[in-house]
């Protein structure tokens, strides 16, 4: 399980996140919502320690870190092997190939053989729908396709936890629905993912738990089913302005 | 006209063999030091600035700027002419004897270094912050996105500067010939001083760096479309 007490981060005097406490528990998904802005990246990259914040403590599993000390490299790579990282705009490895893209991981970290990883990298681009497509280069890839690529790569390394964010913004709604249509599935095998989307349809699909961040604090923490009755007037309108961005969405296309 | 083609025919492969006895193993055994000069300084330059980095950082902020603004043709005669006088009691009594070839390649290596460093530092940085954030988040050291990620595509993009420092270094090497190597350009200059017929044997020597570095430009052509291959062509 993944723990969160009293985290801060602030980028010069703006604070990007405030107080945070927070639970994200194994075999759920956690989806975590909210405007542009408010915190949300820098919430789950400081869950594989991309970003740093100052203070707090992280419990992964009986493993804690203080945020106000110094983090060992050994420590870093330890929790980023147990975490894997889906990126907006994929950062896929260009020079490599499809299925190399997968087996890099396994094979320059987990130090498996060629012959395995290979084995592995294939079963997990079947698992995304794309096994024609190994030896092509990410650049030969829609930009779904590629995205699907990254959800493999990160899932070759048999995470823990799996973090997303943002994975279907850049693409158009045809694409995203084949990346999200393999996430429903991940979800229904109850990997451990937590998920930032603008895409409050599939929020109420796949999450178990919502977390609503402004201004770097946590403004709700519940099941989908609360959220979306809409405790808090914020909240309300929050959802009101989605809603409203899909509605003019429609009306340009 | 039949004694000029004589000339052409004679001359010519004593030119080729010195070229293929100094001139190609000078320039190729500089560059391959100079690359390694060149990465060490890129890395060193691009490392946080902290503890005995900044030290380390300090020396290759200083070679860089020495190699860069100062003449070529100085550095040789100073390393080769100078370094003799350079008596330092204990260290180098009779001061630092070089001999043309080792003080050649010390030269040409540390220039073209300093010149490639800032072509790798600048490749290195083109290179998207997602491409280290994603080999990161597999769990790979910095180590490792450097050398599996990083580096194999900054080569990509680096290869047309650093060939044309290449073959600026094939041609700067015909300096070596004013500290007593008998390359190419030595070679044409001793023949024109018994033949007297120097416009013929310049214009010989610089048609054959001219064959040289167009080789060169077509290796340069090759190997630019062996490690593009990933990228989208350009319609
Ligand atoms: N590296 C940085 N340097 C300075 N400020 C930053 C940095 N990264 C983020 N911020 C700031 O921190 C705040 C939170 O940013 P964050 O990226 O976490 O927001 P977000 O909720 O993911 O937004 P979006 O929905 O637009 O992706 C923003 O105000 C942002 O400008
Ligand atoms: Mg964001």
């Amino acid at each position: 399980m993944i723990k969160l007490e009293n985290v801060n981060k602030t980028f010069g005097d703006h604070p990007a996140l405030a107080d945070i406490n927070t639970e994200f528990k194994e075999h759920q998904t956690t989806v975590i919502v909210g405007p542009s802005g408010s915190g949300k990246s820098t919430l789950l990259r400081s869950l594989n320690l991309l970003e740093h914040p100052e203070s707090g403590q992280y419990h992964f599993d009986d493993e804690t870190i203080d945020f106000s000390k110094p983090i060992t490299s050994k420590t870093v790579l330890e929790l980023r092997r147990k975490t894997g990282m889906v990126f907006q705009d994929y950062n896929l490895f260009p020079h490599l190939t499809v299925v190399k893209n997968v087996m890099e991981g396994p094979i320059q970290v987990l130090k498996q053989s060629s012959a395995d990883a290979k084995k592995t990298a294939l079963d997990l681009l079947d698992k995304v729908g794309l096994a024609d497509k190994a030896e092509s280069f990410p650049s030969q890839l829609s930009g779904g396709q590629q995205q699907r690529v990254a959800i493999a790569r990160s899932l070759a390394m048999n995470p823990e936890y799996i973090l997303l964010d943002e994975p279907t913004s850049a693409l158009d709604p045809e694409l995203e629905a084949g990346v999200l249509r393999v996430l429903l599935e991940l979800a229904q095998e109850k990997d451990s993912m937590i998920i930032v989307t603008h895409n409050l349809e599939f929020a109420r699909a796949v999450a178990d738990k919502i977390l609503f961040v402004e201004n770097g604090k946590i403004l709700f923490d519940g099941t989908p089913a609360e959220f979306f009755k809409q405790p808090t007037q914020r909240i309300a309108d929050f959802l009101a302005a989605m809603t409203f961005t899909t509605i003019s969405d429609k009306a340009e296309s | 006209m039949n004694s000029i083609w004589h000339i052409i025919v004679t001359s010519t492969p004593q030119i080729v063999a010195a070229g293929l006895k100094y001139t190609i193993p000078i320039a190729i055994i500089s560059f391959i030091l100079g690359l390694i000069f060149a990465i060490l300084t890129a890395l060193i330059k691009l490392s946080p600035r902290h503890g005995w980095f900044s030290i380390l950082k300090a020396i290759a902020y200083f070679y860089v700027w020495l190699f860069r603004s100062t003449p070529l043709l100085v550095q040789l005669f100073i390393v080769y002419f100078g370094l003799p006088y350079l008596k330092i009691s204990g260290i180098f009594p009779n001061g630092i004897q070089l001999d043309p070839w080792t003080a050649g390649i010390a030269t040409f290596s540390l220039n073209t270094g300093a010149y490639c460093a800032e072509t790798i530092r600048a490749s290195i940085l083109s290179i998207p912050q997602g491409q280290w954030e994603a080999a990161y988040s597999i769990g790979m050291t910095k180590t490792q996105v450097l050398r599996r990620i990083i580096l194999p595509q900054a080569a990509r993009v680096s290869l047309p500067p650093l060939s044309n420092s290449f073959i600026s270094l094939v041609k700067d090497t015909s300096l070596a010939a004013s500290i007593t190597i008998i390359e190419m350009f030595e070679v044409s200059q001793q023949i024109a001083a018994q033949n007297y017929q120097p416009l013929v044997m310049y214009a010989l020597v610089a048609a054959l760096y001219a064959v040289l570095c167009s080789i060169l430009s077509w290796l340069q052509g090759y190997l630019e479309k062996r490690t593009s291959r990933y990228i989208k062509p350009i319609n």
